[in-house]
């Protein structure tokens, strides 16, 4: 499916006008913070953020108003959403996970989990190659790079 | 002369064995990664930079220009044989280089794309090292109010990198400026938009958001075009004579143009590519022949890419400022490993910053000895299914955003820049602005700062001291001069792929 886009500007738009204002308030409260601590300092930690907040929401007004050349988007569908949607749900469950189950386990349980999502392999090809996965990111992780990494109830 | 003597000290230690097996590493890996379809260089040397942290400073950065190198030169075999550009600078290589393929050819052409490549880089490195310490000797000259002249110079880097429209490109930027304020603000460190969340306070960590925004938003992008390789044969790799005599002048024709104008700011190799393809077509005896598989069509926007990128090195050096998004993670590493590229870089850093620069032209001569006789096993590589590469992609973004600062939270936050990445790559927000943004968003600040406080407020010293106000009105001249030619540019992008990427 194919469609010119157009909500997007509005969407960009409004998030400018939300962290450019979010940039202001910020700003206030650090000009209240430096008049109370530093006496007599033109310019602080509040200056940047004024300029950029004030820049912000004109830029999404701008952005809100004045019609953009618009983009050809193309939404993915069948096989390819499904496959998206699944790997990005694995994603964040290996995210979720990582402390309290380990490093070891979750890592293998994601690579199987990406295989079968991404790959469309069948259960014994993908169990064998996340279980190479884990091994080689063992090594580069674990042995070369020395990097810690959480164990998890397990120890692993 | 001082330059000849301080760049032999420079190649005295990039040659040591560790520093030289450290640069073939980098090529080798950088290559690797750079070929597989579906990840650009941005994200090939974002994912690669955490596996230089276990070396010491110098042979880290001398991998890192490895794998910065090598990862440039991927981008090409996948365009030349699967038709895939992975990044809009390979986009006019794949016109020719794929229809070379077809023709059994394709060796010819990654032979070709890797001597144009050698030549334009090693040009480009000579350039380097002439101009970048003259340039970088003008230090004295320059005061904050000055510096802040040149992040102003920068910004219109960024305005033009933003593929035709200027206020998508402003809008990243400021996204991207935004970011950069979250953590502990610079002249009391009180926390800033941590909004009370202590985890907030380190500031969003750069590997994290590179990862999200180039790696994992680019396996979903790659994941929803259903790349699939195809199977072609090669011959033979070497030119025979023949090529070489009609590829030569190509090259050294790109090389020229992409250097050139790869000097102005804003003018990344996604557009100098066009103007050499496009400069090489016009004068042709048979301009027939391009799109049909010339050698010379291949060979000038390779080596103007090649060129694009060194001339992109002299900013980045003399100057602090990255050109494009490849050399702003490079930017990232350099000062990870304490060395701060601008004007203090040859007065403070000078033993190492030669170092580097000698290991540019070691890189480059590395990447010719080692693409040659290894094209066959990078071909090899593209035939890797996404079902495999996918995952490996993904695992490896999300190790490597953990592993900068062992941070959960970073790993979360590459999450949801590759969310994000995903979503404004595909309604076309160009993210290289944001990214650059983040990086120059805290210098620019600190000049702002000093400035102020120099003139007690007033904003007038950037217009009344002669140096600053030459680098306003120099930004503001290459704004104009950049406008013009991206626009030609996105227009070439336009037709030739009927679609809009950002330059």
């Amino acid at each position: 499916m194919n469609f010119t886009a157009s909500g997007d500007r509005i969407v960009v738009g409004a998030l400018l006008v939300v962290l450019g204002t979010a940039a202001l308030l910020e700003a206030r409260r650090l000009h209240g913070l430096r008049e109370a601590m530093v006496a007599g300092a033109v310019v602080g930690d509040d200056t940047f953020p004024l300029i950029l907040g004030a820049a912000m929401v004109l830029l999404g007004l701008l952005c809100l108003i004045v019609r953009l050349p618009s983009a050809r988007v193309s939404v993915p569908a069948g096989a390819a959403r499904a496959q998206m949607l699944g790997s990005g749900a694995v994603l964040a469950a290996y995210w979720v996970i990582l402390p309290t189950v380990g490093y070891t386990l979750s890592t293998a349980l994601a690579a199987i989990a990406l295989y079968r999502s991404m790959g469309r392999y069948r259960w014994p090809v993908a169990v064998a190659a996340g279980a190479v996965t884990t091994v080689v990111l063992h090594l580069l992780f674990r042995i070369w790079l020395r990097q810690p990494l959480p164990a998890g109830w397990l120890g692993i | 002369m001082d330059a000849l003597v301080a760049l032999g000290g420079g190649f005295a230690a990039a040659l040591s064995p560790m520093n030289l097996a450290m640069a073939v590493v980098g090529a080798l890996l950088g290559t690797l990664v750079g070929v597989l379809p579906g990840l650009g260089p941005t994200a090939a040397i974002a994912l690669l930079f955490p596996l230089t942290t276990v070396l010491a400073p110098v042979p880290a950065i001398i991998m890192l220009s490895g794998i910065y190198y090598g990862a440039m030169y991927g981008g090409s075999t996948t365009a030349i044989l699967l038709n895939i550009p992975g990044e809009v600078a390979s986009v006019p290589t794949c016109l020719d280089g794929y229809p070379l393929a077809q023709q059994g050819r394709g060796g010819v052409a990654l032979g070709v794309a890797a001597i144009g490549s050698f030549v334009a880089g090693t040009l480009g490195v000579i350039a380097l090292t002439f101009f970048a310490p003259p340039l970088a000797d003008r230090a004295l000259w320059f005061g904050p109010p000055e510096y802040f002249g040149l992040m102003v110079l920068a910004f219109t880097v960024i305005a033009s990198l933003s593929g035709g429209s200027l206020v998508r490109g402003f809008a990243m930027a400021m996204l991207g400026y935004f970011v950069s304020l979250i953590g502990l603000g610079p002249s009391t460190a009180e926390p800033r938009f941590t909004f009370g969340w202590e985890p907030l306070m380190g500031g969003v960590e750069f590997i994290a958001l590179v990862v999200g925004l180039f790696a994992i938003a680019e396996v979903f992008l790659g994941l929803e075009e259903a790349r699939v390789a195809i199977a072609t044969k090669l011959r033979n790799v070497f030119p025979r004579a023949a090529d070489l005599r009609q590829a030569l002048p190509a090259i050294l024709r790109g090389t020229g143009i992409g250097f050139v104008l790869g000097l102005l700011p804003g003018c990344a190799p996604g557009v100098t590519v066009f103007l050499a393809y496009d400069a090489e077509k016009k004068l042709a005896r048979e301009p027939e022949r391009f799109g049909r598989g010339a050698i010379e069509g291949v060979a000038a926007p390779e080596s103007a890419n090649n060129a694009t990128s060194s001339a992109g090195f002299i900013p980045l050096l003399a100057l602090g400022i990255p050109a494009s998004p490849p050399l702003a993670v490079l930017l990232g590493g350099l000062m990870v490993y304490g060395l701060q590229p601008g004007p203090l870089l040859f007065e403070r850093n000078a033993d190492f910053a030669w170092t580097v620069i000698a290991s540019f032209y070691v890189g480059n001569v590395i990447l010719l000895l080692l693409n040659l006789p290894l094209i066959g096993m990078w071909v090899w590589l593209t035939r890797i299914p996404y079902g495999i590469l996918g995952p490996v992609i993904l695992l490896l973004a999300f190790l490597g955003a953990y592993s900068a600062r062992n941070s959960m939270l970073d790993v979360g936050v590459s999450l949801v820049c590759g969310i994000a990445g995903y979503l404004l790559r595909k309604y076309q927000w160009p993210l290289a602005p944001l990214l650059l943004a983040y990086m120059l968003g805290p210098l620019l600040e600190k000049y702002l700062l000093q400035s102020l406080s120099m003139s007690g407020g007033s904003p007038l010293i950037f217009f009344q001291r002669g140096v600053a106000l030459a680098l306003l009105l120099g930004a503001a001249l290459l704004l104009v001069l950049s406008l013009v030619i991206v626009h030609y540019a996105s227009q070439r992008v336009r037709e030739t792929t009927a679609e809009e990427m950002a330059l």
